[in-house]
């Protein structure tokens, strides 16, 4: 009979790469504190109320990396010759993190808009289009929880984040195909100031480390969960077997 | 032989077998929530405002109609009565309008600044005034850092604000 104790199954989620990665994101941040809240200057219109934008703008664009990354995992597990649960895996762990940040960037959003635009929501284009999107990516975690095999949810599971996939180019373009009151890009056109734009970059480089974490980690608890699963499905197995034997 | 029921035995498999109640309720909420947003950006997000010059032109931009105008604070045209409410001029490619509106508008309004004010357009013999319900600041993609030196030079641009549209 196999063995269920925790220890079996509980291998540390952690590895000498993962901790390092941590702790470059533990750093990341604190720098991104130390620029974002004092080093770097107010807004020549927005005062103090700009530093929000170190928050808001990396995890936007974490959120679409992290929901990009669902996207083609979930396109290599549906591709028979690179098929393999750890896709489905790393897909189901990057949405989970992508709507973390996705949730980041609508709070953080709201309550720059309070300070600056003077509401905390209206339905304008862009904000529109990012609250379906973070919907949408609660909808496909829900869809994961249905139940079926670990095959059944990994298939129905990657169709949903290949057509949800479609909507981050929607919400990024939402500012140029209607008239939005969010703002067009900044970065791109270079409309940022340089210590702002530095931040931003340093920002983006933090979230981006704390991402890969995350993810790291998350990926390999969700391949536990299976585990367990399986093991359950073994024992279960094995006791009829047992029973049969006796008989 | 043993034929007495087997007692169920607390494994893993047994996660799969319960009902998803969560999940499917998690869907229900998601699916009414998208509903929603569709709704919301079918009905007022599509053509968010109309700018200043589009009033009585643009198709949807017409006098009576609640809609959002947008336009910049035109300087020195920003008066507050001592009850809150406001008034001031907006413009758009050099096509300017009166707006009252009975609040003190919020966020970082001031004159210079591009707005979208909702409400509606009356029109009586004295010509064209914007009754605006609220004021929502737009802000645009610059970000320039605050600097003391530069005061002189915002003045002198904020002078011209007018002139931009």
């Amino acid at each position: 009979m196999p063995d269920l104790s925790p220890v079996s199954i509980a291998r540390p989620t952690g590895t000498r790469f993962s901790r390092v990665l941590g702790i470059a994101s533990l750093v990341g941040i604190a720098w991104l504190v130390v620029f974002g809240l004092f080093l770097s200057p107010n807004d020549a219109t927005q005062k103090a109320g700009v530093r929000i934008l170190y928050i808001h703008v990396p995890s936007a664009w974490l959120a679409y990396l992290a929901f990009i990354v669902t996207g083609v995992s979930s396109a290599a597990y549906l591709f028979k010759r690179t098929r393999s649960l750890t896709w489905d895996r790393i897909a189901g762990a990057s949405a989970e993190v992508g709507v973390l940040f996705m949730g980041v960037t609508l709070v953080s959003g709201s309550l720059w808009g309070r300070i600056s635009w003077g509401i905390f929501w209206t339905w304008d284009s862009r904000l529109t289009t990012t609250a379906f999107l973070f919907v949408t990516y609660i909808g496909y975690l829900a869809v994961r929880g249905l139940g079926g095999t670990h095959q059944q949810r990994a298939r129905r599971s990657a169709i949903i984040a290949l057509l949800a996939t479609l909507e981050v180019p929607l919400v990024h373009f939402s500012v140029k195909w209607w008239r939005p009151l969010h703002q067009q890009e900044s970065v791109a056109e270079g409309k940022l100031d340089g210590l702002m734009l530095f931040t931003l970059f340093v920002g983006i480089i933090a979230f981006t480390l704390l991402y890969v974490w995350l993810v790291l980690h998350r990926q390999r608890v969700l391949a536990m969960e299976d585990a367990l699963d399986d093991q359950g499905l073994d024992v279960a197995l094995a006791e009829r077997r047992a029973e049969g034997a006796q008989v | 032989m043993d034929l007495s029921p087997r007692e169920a035995v607390p494994t893993a498999q047994g996660r799969k077998r319960k009902r998803p109640w969560l999940a499917i309720s998690v869907l229900v909420v998601v699916f009414v929530a998208g509903g929603l947003m569709v709704a919301k950006f079918l009905t007022s997000a599509v053509d968010y405002y109309c700018n200043v010059d589009e009033i009585g032109t643009k198709s949807g931009c017409d006098v009576g109609r609640n809609i959002r105008i947008q336009g910049t604070v035109q300087a020195g045209s920003v008066e507050k009565a001592s009850s809150g409410a406001t008034s001031f001029v907006i413009e758009y490619h050099g096509v300017s309008m009166p707006v009252q509106v009975g609040s003190e508008p919020s966020g970082i309004f001031k004159e210079c600044i591009p707005v979208v004010v909702r409400g509606r357009v009356a029109e009586d013999a004295t010509g064209k005034v914007f009754e605006g319900d609220e004021v929502i600041v737009k802000h645009d993609n610059s970000y320039d850092a605050e600097n003391k030196d530069r005061v002189e030079q915002a003045n002198a641009e904020a002078a011209q604000c007018s002139q931009k549209g």
